[in-house]
């Protein structure tokens, strides 16, 4: 090759190179602005008043939202929080998603904690999950911010409590045994120093790591108050995968774990459930319908929490909660999902709740001072 | 007794060498062991996640048998046959970048401009590009140089911002044309200028001219036919400009140059062609495929949490690619910029040069950060302190710039550093100044390795997932990003949830398919980085 037409080429491949990049700032830029459009579209869609029920009447400009025309449904939506409730809310927004084009979802799963903490409480969520009620000192640090949190209680999951596919000697445990077991007072190290019945193996322990809403509902509800400074023994492999807890069960015959229900009834054949029983009473299996009569004594209420001016800022929202609250109770909830669904109180609590957060007289009273 | 010394200090040597000898082997074995160690763990993993989103043991023997013989059998004969002919292979070589490249480079056009709106991109673009191509022909027309160097940077701000105030009154009479039109003025216009600048430095003006009509005429032929039969114009028209042409193009030019290798064109046509006519005897004869979840239902759908069979993660993929887009153009030109300075202009004595060798020593620290820090950095950045939302693609896209500026820097370093000194001596000799010098000589000679270094460094952003939790970027969405302040989300994310799902079928089916997903998207960066690498060291 002759030197002319490589310098050449050189030449334009450099600017093309340039030509290139500039394109791609100016792409970027541009994102930009259509990012701060739509945001604004989606505030001025929420003062109009648009109801649900629109045909897709396409993307009708600012003009179109001045009349009185019904505007299908449109903004974003935020949703933060458990992972545990993560399952409930990615199928209720799919579906929701799936009749309304127009409305963006957006999950994000940070435990219940750290939604509230990273998300919500700086007001950048309008929803957030949580396996657990909200704490205190969350709703203190809402208030500061201006936030009125509303409650939703939507769901019931059952905690499991497994045991090896092999352990013939044990077909239900009581709830006595089982605090006794895990106790950071009593930590037995044999199955037989419970119960004389069981054999002489050391126990070998799976449960959900500390960070988990699972892990704060069993040491509160099982074990209680400790006399130690920590609320369980500390002798067991905590794990944030239930996958992990059911392996580690499967690998050995002495071995005891606890998982949500909805894994076990997807798994059913990996571990052996164990029935429970409370003072004497008989055993219960775990099942969705014990928990949802409150027979099976482990099952643990599902909430999310609204943000109120969000609520009632924005109509999307509003059909949102609606629909979430009443869809709550289908059976596929149990059946797909493996929670316990609303019961029509429930239902009927949460939508006389979002008629309160609508009208902005909703006020959020902890739990202990609820009759 | 002299004699039998003699024989003992020979058979002792002997012993001694022969020891010596086994040292080395057993050093050795020792050290391909190590090797062996690596990769065989590296291929037990690809091969686990390959089987588990393939499932290649769910198909009939009889579907490899079909594929045996119209996609494997037919593309290992030519790559034989085009092994033994160096103009074949060649020519087959550069057919497949140019074909799978302008595949690749249509639809990410297509999926990136179709999300944020093709109508603003169109207005952004043609704001930024119009003032510089203005300034360069006026520098053609007048041979004046003085000015207009620095005016085209400057000239594309100007154009930007005049975008941005001028943009709610250029927005309506613009969003009257059909959505086509925007395309057509941001890849048909481009790919026609493009291939009209080439024939013309090639042959003459009047060729280009002819070469740039032809494009557009294609270009608005394709419109108006698939206009006519009903199909989604605006895919067409960007398939045609940003595949066809490039392709052929490329193809035409290099049978001009080199028609031994003629041939070598078929190359990825036998490829496709033989996927193809295996997918349609499959669908034909009702093979039974493999029960993978690797389906065109993962690739451009949204997600079903319930529904292994259902879920998709189009969103996902598109947003990856524009948080990683934007980070690009975020962290390039700062971390370049850095790079070219620490090295070549910062001075190695004085108070200022130990601050430099400071500098540079906590760059290098910063590359080995662990990237759930860059996390918690971005969340204070972005979140906190200039209030940008949660989890947008800005913020996500500025924090993962940050976790991989380090390492554009020290490659960028790297690169320049490689570039004989005495070729900047021999340009300093010539009278030229440091800029100038830089300009002409030493960022041509370091473009492959810097190029190398920061499509590496994107590969790694693509697949972060920790600093991407920290900033509460979404898991789940139902739809691609629609802007830079609109939320995101991102592959690596929606891979770590499924992997949580209480059914068994998501955790050992459609993870790995994604995985799969992910892995490719990584190689195909990487392989872009090895063919401009190749491409610019062939050209030096």
């Amino acid at each position: 090759m002759a030197n002319g037409p490589d310098s050449l080429s050189d030449i334009v491949t450099r600017r093309k190179f340039l030509l290139s990049s500039g394109v791609a700032g100016v792409t970027a830029l541009a994102g930009c602005s259509s990012g701060s459009g739509s945001s604004g579209d989606g505030g001025s869609g929420g003062d109009d008043g648009g109801s649900d029920g629109g045909d897709d009447g396409g993307s009708s400009g600012d003009e179109s939202m001045d009349t009185e025309t019904e505007a299908p449904l449109s903004g974003d939506i935020r949703i933060s929080g458990s992972s545990t409730v993560y399952p409930v809310a990615q199928e209720v927004t799919r579906s929701f998603a799936q009749q309304n084009s127009e409305v963006g979802f957006n999950l994000s799963r940070d435990g219940s904690g750290g939604g509230f903490e990273n998300v919500f409480i700086p007001g950048d969520s309008d929803i957030n999950n949580a396996s657990r009620p909200i704490a205190d000192e969350e709703i203190q640090r809402c208030r500061d911010n201006g936030i009125e949190p509303v409650e939703f209680f939507v769901a019931r999951d059952a905690l499991t409590v497994v045991v090896n596919n092999d352990a013939d000697f044990i077909d239900s445990i009581s709830l006595e045994d089982l605090g006794e077991i895990w106790s950071p007072d009593t930590a037995p190290e044999q199955w037989s120093d419970v119960n004389s019945d069981w054999p002489d193996e050391p126990f070998d322990l799976y449960g959900p790591a500390s960070t988990s809403g699972t892990y704060d509902y069993f040491t509160e509800t099982v074990i209680g108050e400790t006399e130690a400074d920590q609320p369980i023994r500390e002798d067991f492999e905590g794990t944030e995968e239930d996958d992990l807890i059911a392996q580690g069960v499967q690998g050995n015959v002495a071995a005891l774990g606890y998982l949500p229900f909805a894994y076990y009834v997807n798994n059913p054949d990996s571990v052996k459930a164990l029935s429970l029983s409370v003072d004497g009473s008989d055993p219960v299996a775990p099942s969705l319908e014990g928990a949802a009569s409150g027979n099976y004594p482990l099952a643990r209420p599902l909430f999310f929490y609204g943000n109120m001016d969000k609520i009632q800022e924005k109509n999307h929202l509003q059909a949102f909660l609606e629909y979430y609250i009443n869809e709550a109770d289908e059976s596929y909830i149990a059946e797909d999902i493996g929670y316990v669904p609303s019961n029509s109180d429930m239902v009927d609590a949460n939508l006389a709740n979002l008629e309160a957060a609508i009208a902005g007289d909703y006020e959020y009273e902890p739990i202990s001072t609820r009759e | 007794m002299a004699t039998e010394d003699t024989a003992g200090d020979q058979l002792g040597r002997n012993a001694a060498l022969r020891f010596e000898q086994l040292k080395g082997r057993l050093f050795e074995a020792a050290l391909i062991a190590a090797t062996l160690v690596g990769i065989v763990s590296l291929l037990v993993l690809f091969a686990q996640i390959s089987i588990d989103a393939f499932q290649p043991r769910s198909a009939s023997p009889t579907w490899f048998l079909v594929y045996l013989g119209t996609l494997v059998t037919p593309t290992a004969g030519f790559t034989l046959y085009a092994r033994r002919r160096p103009a074949v292979r060649e020519t087959n070589a550069l057919a497949f970048a140019a074909v799978f490249g302008g595949l690749l480079l249509s639809s990410v056009i297509y999926v990136v401009v179709e999300s944020l709106s093709p109508y603003d991109v169109f207005i952004y673009t043609a704001f930024a590009a119009s003032p510089p191509v203005l300034v360069s022909v006026y520098d053609r027309a007048t041979d004046e140089r003085q000015y207009t160097g620095p005016a085209i940077p400057a000239s594309i701000v100007a154009g930007i911002a005049a975008a941005a105030l001028l943009y709610d009154s250029i927005k309506q009479p613009i969003g009257v044309a059909a959505e086509w039109i925007m395309y057509f003025g941001l890849v048909t216009v481009p790919a026609a200028l493009v291939v009209a600048w080439l024939t013309t430095s090639r042959r003459d003006s009047r060729a280009g001219a002819v070469a740039g009509g032809a494009v557009v005429a294609g270009g608005l032929a394709v419109a108006a036919a698939s206009i006519a039969t009903g199909a989604n114009t605006s895919l067409f028209v960007v398939f045609f400009s940003a595949f066809v042409v490039p392709t052929g193009y490329v193809l035409r030019r290099s049978i001009r140059r080199d028609p031994a290798g003629r041939v070598g064109v078929a190359g990825p046509f036998v490829l496709v062609g033989g996927a193809l006519l295996g997918a349609a005897v499959v669908e034909r004869f009702g093979v039974q495929n493999p029960e993978t979840f690797l389906t065109p239902t993962l690739l451009l759908q949204s997600w079903d949490g319930l529904r292994a069979g259902n879920a998709g993660v189009y969103p996902q993929i598109v947003g990856s690619i524009v948080i990683v887009g934007f980070m690009a153009v975020l962290a390039f030109p700062v971390g370049i910029g850095a790079a070219v300075y620490l090295e070549e202009y910062a001075p190695d004595t004085g108070i200022r040069g130990r601050l430099a060798t400071l500098l540079e020593v906590n760059i290098s620290n910063l590359a080995g950060v662990p990237s759930v820090v860059y996390g918690l950095l971005g969340l204070a950045l972005f979140r906190r302190t200039l209030g940008l939302g949660t989890g947008v693609v800005v913020s996500a896209a500025g924090t993962l710039g940050l976790l991989i500026l380090p390492i554009v820097i020290v490659s960028t370093q790297e690169a320049l550093r490689s570039v004989p000194n005495a070729l900047r001596q021999g340009s300093y000799g010539m009278g030229a100044s440091r800029w100038q010098t830089l300009r002409e000589v030493v960022l041509p000679e370091a473009i492959p390795g810097t190029l190398t270094g920061t499509i590496l460094a994107l590969a790694r952003a693509i697949g972060e997932t920790a600093p991407l939790v920290i900033i509460a970027v979404a898991t789940t969405k139902y739809s691609p990003p629609s802007g830079l302040f609109s939320s995101a989300t991102a592959l690596p994310l929606q891979i770590f949830a499924a992997s949580a799902n209480a059914k068994p079928e998501f955790r050992h089916g459609v993870v790995p398919a994604a995985a799969v997903v992910l892995l490719i998207l990584m190689l195909l960066m990487n392989a872009t980085a090895i063919v401009i690498r190749n491409k610019y060291a062939r050209d030096n």
